[in-house]
């Protein structure tokens, strides 16, 4: 009876003590939960995560800019930013800009004072460096810091104190060819231009996150772990053919500069799609480096710059002209020497007597005087619907911000004068893809299309929609009158007949039309005695695949239209012909009088 | 009925032997417990735990082995990721349109002067064939950078009168000079 007992009470005793115990540890965890969570959580979380949690961004990578056959415009590589921490580097700082100066290039002075810096701990070495580069740099500065640490313990594990992170490295392998519409990244990956900055939403994707746990540069397995996938961004074809883009733009140059002139553009044009195969411009850029190009030749002139079109306008007169059966190509017209407007005078540009010209031999001629007499015809508003029509005044849609939409005044403004200059080109103003498009009009039998330089569609900045699948079309000029227009100026490159003969090319039937038009000041608003010239026009004339058209601005040699403009034309035209495989049509030639 | 007070008191017991009722008294079931050896019981669960914290640890350990061959692996795919786009890079540059113009030009090449293609079914030439000749070709190298102005000096002329002893050295020297030029082309005509 007595051991029952002594058992029951021992038992309970037991319990008793496993409470307690039980109690102790649950106050102790509670008190430590109170302390962690309700006290100051922010401190410790923070103190947990400087312990091993790692949050590193995931970059999405930046789709490419590519031309017609895929190949890469602008491109995007895993490159690196070069980082030091100058705590670490400041004892070894001589040797290590010596090493880096040597391995990138940089400025040795430059990053001595970063590597020296003092109560800093993070300074920009270089930026976007090819990681081979960067690894290799990081490489030889360990190796060198190594030969100079006293401390055998540090000496195993040298640090150097300058290491690399991931940084977008975007490069434009055509360097200075096509980045006037390609653009730029600024120095912080920002875009700054062209392309790169209207259709930034789509190439620049959503960048990622990724948070895990590390112990001694491992991951810890099982540890804390989160991952949010970067969205790459999505590539951006164009229409461009890069090696025919590149091809123009050496044309464009020698043009320039051969001729003293300030600035060029140049458009081609497929005559049936409407899809823009070239756009360069003079001067240019590199992409790449583009810290070392004046502001003003960032962007595209091409799409930018607005001027006077010049005799090339009256193609677009005398095809609104055909279409209303006002004249055929064999009008006959008694041109004056001079012709008094109003309060002013017309000229032509070569100085004549009273001459007996076609409308043809007006073309072929380029007279200004012809043209406005055969222009009175029309009734302003007419005149001023047709151009509309054909594209002058309103913005191209091609894609690329900061197009100017030129001017082309509102009818009612305008004085018999102004009738009579517009329709020579003087008094309206275009950019040099509107002006392309325009004559292009002709050279696909009527139809306006709207030139694209996007395959398929993208969406800009501005939020619309651009591409060759939303390229547009409408009837300007009957299929007739743009014959007629289209032999008409094949009269122009014809050596007997026309004033650019340097135009032509050998074996096939060319149209064109030149342009000298004089240049309103920057300053004064006036005609500053400075000139555009210029030539438009599209091979074979019969059956015509593409359209060029050549702009060059203030050139001081004293050439126009036809002896600038001209043979680049014929050069690229050339090239053309022979890159895409377009035989001769062997179908005769147009003949038209041009005299009377 | 009656009531239960007027039942009987006493129920007659019933009479057992002794002995019969020692037999019939209650006793403890004996229990046949199968008894399993302490010693063996313990040796198990030591052996089970010891596999469970071995197990364990040679997880834990494959696993950081994994995490290693992950970290190298991902470094040498970095590595290789970067090569790759070191030598497309490459690539590049050697397709682009200026390398092989300027590599076409060092051959001697120029842009035709007119397309001209054959027809390979018949033979026919389309187009007029012409000879490329040097004067096709194209610069397509920037022109070279101007020398600035401020590297020529400008030329600075310096007007000294002689007096009559520096004329007559000047005039020595010069008929020296003279001799010298024709005894030179003497020796150059007798020698060729």
């Amino acid at each position: 009876m007595s051991a029952r007992r002594t058992q029951s009470q021992r038992s309970q005793w037991r319990l008793r003590v496993t409470m307690l115990v039980i109690i102790f540890i649950v106050t102790v965890f509670g008190t430590r939960l109170m302390q962690l969570q309700g006290l100051d959580p922010q401190a410790y979380a923070a103190k947990a995560a400087a312990s091993g949690v790692v949050s590193v961004p995931l970059p999405a990578k930046r789709g490419q800019i590519l031309d017609r056959t895929g190949k890469a415009l602008a491109d995007s590589i895993d490159g690196r930013m070069l980082i030091a921490d100058p705590l670490a580097t400041k004892p070894y700082a001589g040797a290590i800009a010596g090493v880096l100066s040597k391995e990138l290039g940089l400025d040795y002075f430059d990053v001595l004072a970063k590597l020296s810096k003092p109560n800093s701990r993070y300074q920009y070495l270089a930026r976007r460096v090819p990681s081979t580069q960067a690894d290799a740099a990081i490489a030889a500065v360990k190796a060198t810091v190594k030969a100079l640490i006293q401390d055998p313990k540090r000496k195993a594990m040298p640090f150097g104190g300058v290491y690399s992170q991931p940084d977008v490295l975007r490069t434009y392998p055509t360097k200075d060819v096509a980045s006037n519409i390609v653009g730029f990244l600024k120095d912080d990956g920002t875009p700054a231009a062209g392309l790169e900055l209207a259709f930034n939403s789509r190439l620049a994707g959503h960048d990622g996150a990724e948070t895990y746990e590390v112990g001694s540069g491992h991951r810890i397995p099982l540890g804390e772990n989160s991952t949010k996938a970067p969205v790459d961004g999505e590539d951006l074809r164009l229409t461009i053919d890069s090696d025919l883009n590149w091809y123009a733009a050496r044309v464009l140059r020698t043009a320039v500069q051969s001729s003293g002139s300030e600035s060029g553009s140049v458009v081609v044009m497929n005559s049936k799609t409407g899809e823009v195969l070239a756009l360069a411009d003079y001067p240019s850029f590199d992409g790449n480096n583009p810290g070392k190009t004046k502001a003003a030749d960032l962007g595209s002139r091409a799409i930018s710059d607005v001027y006077e079109p010049g005799s090339v306008e009256k193609v677009l007169t005398v095809s609104a002209l055909l279409d209303q059966k006002l004249v055929t190509p064999r009008t006959k017209l008694k041109v004056p020497p001079t012709l008094p407007v109003q309060d002013r005078v017309i000229h032509d540009w070569f100085p004549h007597d009273t001459i007996r010209l076609t409308l043809a031999g007006v073309i072929a001629r380029s007279s200004n005087i012809g043209t406005a007499m055969a222009a009175s015809q029309m009734p302003a508003h007419q005149l001023h619907d047709y151009l509309s029509a054909f594209g002058l005044g309103q913005r191209t849609n091609i894609g690329l911000g900061g197009e100017s939409r030129g001017i082309l005044p509102d009818y009612r403004s305008w004085q018999p004068v102004n009738e009579a200059t517009i329709a020579f080109g003087q008094g309206v103003s275009v950019n040099a893809v509107q002006m392309a498009a325009a004559v292009n009009t002709i050279a696909n039998k009527g139809e306006y299309v709207s030139p694209s330089l996007i395959q398929g569609t993208a969406t800009t900045a501005s939020g619309d929609k651009v591409g060759t699948d939303t390229s547009t079309r409408h009837r300007v000029i009957s299929p007739a009158a743009a014959d007629q227009m289209s032999r008409m100026m094949e009269m122009v490159p014809n050596p007997v007949t026309g004033t650019a003969p340097k135009a032509q090319v050998t074996g096939y039937r060319v149209a064109g039309k030149t342009g000298t038009a004089q240049r309103v000041g920057a300053h004064c608003g006036c005609y500053d005695g400075t000139f555009t010239v210029s030539f438009a026009g599209f091979a074979p004339a019969d059956d015509p695949a593409f359209t060029v058209y050549v702009v060059v601005q203030n050139p001081r040699n004293g050439g126009g239209g036809g002896s600038i403009g001209g043979p680049a034309f014929s050069k690229i035209m050339r090239y053309l012909l022979s890159r895409y495989a377009v035989a001769p049509t062997n179908t005769k030639p147009a003949h038209l009088p041009i005299q009377w | 009925m009656s009531s239960p007070a007027a039942t009987p008191r006493r129920l007659p017991r019933p009479r057992f032997p002794e002995s019969a009722r020692a037999r019939a008294r209650l006793r403890a079931v004996p229990v046949s417990v199968s008894t399993i050896p302490r010693a063996g019981f313990v040796v198990l669960i030591s052996i089970l735990l010891m596999a469970g914290v071995v197990g364990l640890l040679a997880f834990n350990t494959s696993m950081q082995q994994a995490s290693f061959e992950a970290t190298k692996l991902d470094r040498q795919a970095t590595v290789l990721a970067a090569r790759q786009q070191a030598l497309e890079l490459q690539v590049a540059a050697l397709r682009d349109p200026q390398h092989v113009a300027l590599a076409a030009r060092h051959l001697g090449m120029v842009p035709p002067p007119a397309p001209a293609f054959i027809d390979l079914r018949t033979g026919d030439l389309l187009g007029v064939a012409l000879p490329a000749l040097p004067g096709d070709a194209m610069r397509v190298t920037p022109l070279p950078a101007a020398r600035p102005k401020s590297l020529t000096p400008r030329e600075k002329i310096v007007k000294v009168t002689l007096t009559k002893a520096q004329l007559r050295r000047l005039e020595r020297d010069k008929r020296r000079a003279a001799q010298d030029q024709a005894a030179q082309t003497t020796k150059q005509g007798s020698g060729g």
